[in-house]
């Protein structure tokens, strides 16, 4: 297990000393500045802005939804648009608490959508691991040495969750940090109102955070997985990265085709989305949190020994 | 035999439906430099490749000091050092980075251990900067750096003397004379160049389409009673073939200077004729090695470079 470390380090700093993953890095500090920066923009004059900063909150509260019903009889367009304000200040209103402000936290639980970035990050690199050992010729040093491919894979099976888990946090503490800067800090443990399966509640952001990044997780782990597993058989990045990117993006589509037959709830993304129980509305009958930590964990397991038998079985031969 | 470091038993290889190698049986022992001579494609790197368990064994077993490639990998394999084909680093890190990543994956290497092996191959000035800038003769000392690093009793170099300069040539073979003489390591080189390695290898062992065809002692080669082609610069031209034919019946031939076949012990017998018989002698060259051209008669002499 000590030389499991030792693996581990290398694989490590094999990845941290290449430019291409600290551009990587730079890219998403980039992107968060610039989101923050589009968002600091006129955000003071938004109602919700004046009703946490004003004593009058609950005036302020009356008079937006009093503007915004105006405007949904002007234009039946805009219903969809307003009715969710509407109800969330309502709920405001009838429990008697005040907005909290637009704060650092708010602005990480929003940045979430990020984890797509890191989920497509990781895909690269889960691709690379194995694959550029071969392309650079190093496997051939690499698997020579008194450690078993099972052992070498798996160091590099987990060097590519590490990687998930550092990017994963260097977002949500650049995003926190440059939050702070741009929008300051609202306590350790704000509360704010959303929309849930069962109505509207008052629920913590830091709760929030977590679920709406952790739900994100399963299928950046499923997908760098799979992106693992092509590189394991085919000892080529680019051809890992195309597949698994092209998956992820079209899963939905994928499987919106076959919802006509049953056997679709089987499909990987039918289940990659746990919203679905959150919402409590599952694509297919006969789905339930048990049934997709089945279906995925089965997944999970062919993606793992696929990789391992192609990794471990298979002749290194010239090229 | 306790002095054996690694044996080949009826090794083979199938690809596809492909016999590569065809049954090596072999053994190397401690201390010995075995050359592995074969022409283009002859089968000296799959072999190799087995050897160190890249690839795996279609039949036979390879043993390094009596452990199995196949059933004990991991006891086998810590013994070997290697480079197998291009000595291929990682071209975004340093040369120390490079040895340092080996140095992890073995069992007790220790910083000093590295320092010794960067000067012993002669790469400080050059350790610190990337490998990918590195010349090709820089990354076969590299390679041949990352080889012995853990001091393995078996080393295994596929084509070290690729991309090398004749001084480079000469280090690196001085180097590998010393660890087989000294360190008592079982040395195996392969090469396509006979005349390369000819000179540091003590059993030469010929691979011809996946099969050994001969196995020969570097000495032997070279015993008393071979003949050898030898080359003399003498005048007067005339005299010296007169004396070569009535003393000694030996034709000559060549007019400027004279070609003969003779047996090696009798050459210091002509010489004191000729200088007897005041025969001027400018130079004498053995100008063929007797196994080269042993190997040149076993392979045909066109597909050898
Ligand atoms: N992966 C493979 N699939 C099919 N045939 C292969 C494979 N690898 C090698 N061969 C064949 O095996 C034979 C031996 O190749 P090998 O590389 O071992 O030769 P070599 O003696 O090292 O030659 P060289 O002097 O050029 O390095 C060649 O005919 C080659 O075409
Ligand atoms: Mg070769």
């Amino acid at each position: 297990m000590s030389n499991f470390f030792q693996l581990l380090m290398n694989e490590q700093f094999k990845l941290y000393i290449r430019k291409s993953t600290w551009i990587m890095y730079i890219l998403m500090a980039v992107l968060i500045v610039g989101v923050a920066f589009l968002s600091n923009f006129g955000v003071e004059n938004t109602p919700t802005y004046q009703a946490a900063h004003d004593d009058d909150w609950r005036q302020t509260l009356q008079d937006d939804n009093a503007s915004m019903q105006k405007k949904m009889e002007q234009d039946e367009m805009m219903q969809g648009a307003y009715t969710g304000q509407i109800e969330k200040n309502n709920y405001y209103l009838d429990n008697d608490i005040q907005p909290a402000p637009y704060d650092t936290w708010q602005f990480v639980m929003e940045n979430k959508f990020l984890l797509s970035l890191v989920s497509l990050l990781t895909i690269i690199v889960a691709a690379g691991i194995v694959a550029n050992e071969f392309k650079w010729g190093t496997i051939k040093l690499l698997l020579i040495r008194p450690i078993t491919r099972t052992k070498i894979l798996a160091s590099k099976y987990v060097s590519v969750l590490l990687f998930a888990l550092f990017t994963l946090l260097f977002v949500l503490i650049f995003s926190w940090i440059i939050g702070a800067i741009f929008f300051g800090i609202n306590g350790m443990d704000p509360h704010i109102v959303v929309n849930q399966s069962d109505g509207y509640a008052y629920v913590s952001v830091i709760g929030q955070i977590v679920q709406g990044y952790g739900l994100q997780l399963v299928t950046l782990v499923m997908m760098a997985t799979f992106a693992f597993m092509i590189s394991a058989i085919f000892r080529q990045s680019s051809l890992a990265i195309g597949i698994a990117i092209f998956l992820m993006l079209s899963g939905n589509a994928i499987v919106g085709f076959f919802s006509d037959y049953n056997w679709a709830k089987y499909i990987l993304f039918a289940n990659t989305n746990m919203n679905q129980y959150i919402n409590g509305s599952p694509m297919f009958d006969g789905m339930s949190l048990g049934f997709s930590i089945t279906v995925l964990a089965v997944y999970y397991v062919i993606f793992l020994t696929v990789s391992w038998v192609f990794f471990t079985k298979r002749d290194v031969a010239g090229h | 035999m306790s002095d054996t470091a690694m044996e080949l038993i009826d090794v083979k290889k199938v690809i596809g439906n492909k016999d590569i190698i065809k049954g090596l049986t072999f053994n190397i022992h401690k201390g010995e430099v075995f050359g592995f001579i074969g022409p283009n494609g002859a089968g000296k790197t799959t072999t190799i490749r087995m050897m160190v368990g890249l690839m795996g064994l279609s039949g036979g077993d390879v043993r390094i000091l009596g452990n199995s490639i196949k059933s004990d990998f991991k006891d086998a394999i810590r013994e070997v050092g290697a480079i197998v084909e291009n000595p291929e680093m990682y071209p975004f890190m340093t040369g120390k980075q490079n040895l340092t990543h080996y140095a992890r994956m073995m069992p007790k290497v220790t910083k000093e251990r590295i320092q010794e092996v960067v000067k012993l191959v002669g790469l400080e000035k050059a350790i610190n900067e990337k490998a990918g800038k590195y010349s090709l003769g820089m990354r076969q000392r590299l390679g041949i750096a990352q080889a012995i690093l853990h001091q393995p009793s078996v080393l295994i170099l596929d084509e070290p003397t690729n991309g090398l300069d004749p001084a480079g040539i000469r280090e690196i073979r001085q180097y590998i004379r010393k660890l087989a003489e000294e360190e008592n390591v079982a040395v195996i080189i392969s090469s396509h160049l006979l005349s390369e390695i000819e000179l540091m290898c003590d059993r030469i062992g010929l691979i011809k389409n996946g099969e050994m065809v001969a196995i020969q002692d570097v000495n032997a080669a070279t015993e008393q009673t071979t003949v050898v082609e030898v080359q003399l610069e003498v005048t007067p031209i005339q005299e010296a073939v007169n004396i070569l034919t009535e003393d000694f019946g030996i034709k000559a031939s060549g007019r400027d200077t004279l070609l003969i076949q003779a047996e090696r012990d009798r050459i210091p017998d002509i010489i004191e004729t000729f200088v007897k018989q005041n025969i001027r002698i400018y130079q004498v060259t053995v100008t063929t090695s007797t196994l080269e051209d042993k190997f040149f008669d076993l392979i045909g002499e066109n597909t050898i470079e």
